[in-house]
């Protein structure tokens, strides 16, 4: 039986001058479709940063070709210049993103791990309230939070990005965990607590390294929406200057010098260079990160 | 659920208390506040009048609320085609035996939509410029200067293409979540139908769709919910204009309470924002259920 079948596929398999021909301009065909869509999403950036090497002058004289003679200057300028804000754009954009992806994890972990684990009355109330947080359209709150911020005094401050932020991300985070704690088994923490770890050490020392897979995943898609976040920064944090986000500072940048393009692509490239070496670097880990919180949320 | 473990409530208590108060404060609070003021004539300032349902009834007669609606309707419809339908092509391509350097494909694909929205923004104003976009400049060397023109200018033509910038951002996010659905799928099943004479044709409609049939539609709710928010992109490159030929929903909430400062009907426009947004995602969501239970008892 298996040898037939073998000698079946032998035939079938078999091809004709002609059918080689036309799996060969298929392939063709396939991997220069694939190949343009490819260089498509690369080429901004590839484009940005041999523009970024001319001066104004030589760009608007030809935008497609590479610099003659390239120049740092517009980097230079970029960051020293501190009336443009991109240095400490970045320095803002990194403290935002780090503390409120610290929030979101401990908070994520310790929610989800509650409300998977303890029996207690508001249990299913709390995770329903979590889960609507997945459902509410979050930009209708864009106008009502500015006006809860403003009268508790707490827009424009160096902590005010963290709030909405860590309140944002702890639907996803509670969720994931919630579901990922579930899975292991509860007789970890009966051995656990016959061995005398109370409530709290089980949960920080037994619990939160087994969850490390799912944490991880929970900081991969929170670092990218908190360092790309733009709207809510815009309503509360715009009137400060020196608080300013990375995607924030460059909106004014862009106003600024909106005829110096290589000069707007020096400050784009340079804002970008965190966010892009991580992606390069870890991107198999952020790509598989991204999608499972993607699909499972 | 733990049951031989009775941890103390007051230390849940403990554990709980502030990330509930911290998210009710950031989501439930300001829900509430706008729902307040949505019944208010308010400019921001200490005085506010109450109006009772005046601002529901401008809202209702306010025919750029209404079109920024249609807007975000027409960006989601173009993005569930645009992303979802090309990303699916991709897919067949990279599912294709024949193609080289797939993980290039999925890394390079993914990248834009990690990029900050106002980042694609910018890159493609760029792309559009008049006197320096790339646009012009192939319209120029080719011969068709008469075609050029100011593209983001145009009112006829701003909402396409405002919606390039977002289909080509995501093409590959879709990309990369169908191909983790065909992975799924045991490799055989793609070669026996290949072995059995089924053309590549035959293949993805017979075969792949049906396969990832659920993911697709995974997609297209994340699809719906992601373009009924959209705002950094349209507010980077046109601000809703010229005019209001590129408003959305969530940008006319900015402008009205912050540009005119009219922080009681914004208000109004933010709840109805809630409401329509929760009305169309869900909806979908719930189109998308049926139409899959449908299928499932043929």
């Amino acid at each position: 039986m298996s040898a037939q079948t073998i000698k079946m596929t032998k035939v079938k398999s078999a091809k004709t001058p002609l059918q080689k021909f036309g799996t060969g301009v298929a392939a063709v065909l396939i991997n220069a479709v694939l190949m343009i869509f490819s260089i498509s999403c690369i080429f901004p950036l590839v484009w940005m940063f041999y523009s970024s090497l001319k001066l104004k002058r030589q760009f608007n004289a030809d935008i497609i070709g590479f610099p003659k003679s390239p120049t740092f200057e517009n980097y230079i300028r970029v960051l020293t210049n501190k009336d443009y804000h991109l240095t400490s754009s970045m320095v803002n954009s990194v403290r935002v993103t780090v503390i409120s992806l610290f929030f979101i994890v401990l908070f994520g972990f310790v929610i989800g791990y509650i409300l998977a684990r303890v029996p207690f009355k508001l249990n299913r109330f709390l995770y329903v309230l979590f889960l609507m947080g997945l459902l509410i359209p979050v930009h209708s709150l864009l106008v009502p939070i500015y006006v809860v911020f403003n009268a508790a005094g707490m827009s424009n401050q160096w902590y005010t990005l963290i709030i909405p932020y860590v309140a944002f991300g702890l639907p996803i985070a509670v969720f994931l965990v919630e579901g990922f704690i579930k899975a292991i088994p509860v007789e970890l923490e009966e051995a656990a607590a016959i061995d005398g770890s109370s409530f709290t050490h089980t949960m920080f020392n037994i619990i939160l390294p087994v969850s490390r897979p799912i944490l991880t995943t929970v900081a991969i898609i929170q670092s990218f929406s908190c360092w790309n976040e733009f709207s809510f920064a815009l309503v509360l944090c715009s009137r400060n200057v020196k608080l300013q986000t990375v995607p924030l500072a460059m909106t004014n940048f862009k106003g600024q010098f909106a005829s110096d393009y290589p000069k707007i692509m020096a400050g784009m490239l340079v804002t970008m260079v965190p966010i892009v070496l991580l992606y390069f670097i870890f991107s198999k880990k952020i790509i598989e990160g991204m999608v499972a919180g993607a699909v499972k949320g | 659920m733990l049951k031989a473990i009775k941890p103390k409530m007051s230390v849940v208590a403990a554990f709980l208390a502030v990330p509930v108060i911290w998210y009710i404060f950031s989501v439930f609070v300001p829900l509430a506040a706008a729902l307040f003021y949505s019944f208010f004539e308010w400019k921001g300032g200490p005085d506010k009048t109450f109006t009772g349902i005046a601002n529901y009834v401008k809202l209702i007669h306010d025919g750029t609320f209404w079109q920024a609606f249609g807007h975000n309707i027409f960006i989601v419809v173009v993005c569930i085609v645009g992303q979802v339908g090309i990303a699916f092509i991709l897919v067949l391509m990279v599912n294709s035996r024949l193609t080289r350097l797939k993980g290039m494909h999925r890394t390079f694909g993914f990248f834009p939509s990690t990029i900050s929205a106002v980042y694609i923004g910018l890159i493609w104003t760029m792309i559009f410029d008049y006197k320096r976009g790339i646009i012009n400049y192939i319209l120029i060397q080719t011969g068709h200067k008469d075609l050029t023109q100011v593209w983001l200018n145009n009112p006829a033509l701003v909402l396409p293409f405002v919606s390039i910038p977002l289909v080509w951002q995501f093409i590959g996010y879709y990309m990369v979540i169908l191909l983790s659905a065909i992975a799924a799928v045991d490799n055989e099943i793609f070669e026996v139908a290949e072995l059995d004479g089924a053309n590549a044709f035959q293949r993805a409609i017979y075969i792949v769709l049906p396969l990832i049939k659920n993911m697709l539609m995974v997609c297209i709710t994340l699809c719906v919910a992601g373009n009924m928010k959209v705002f950094d992109h349209i507010y980077t490159m046109t601000e809703g204009g010229p005019g209001t030929a590129s408003m959305v929903m969530a940008l006319y909430g900015y402008k009205v309470s912050f540009e005119q400062s009219n922080m009681g009907y914004g208000s109004t426009i933010s709840v109805a924002i809630f409401v329509v947004s929760l009305i169309v995602i869900q909806g979908s969501r719930k189109l998308v259920e049926f139409s899959m239970r449908n299928k499932g008892v043929e």
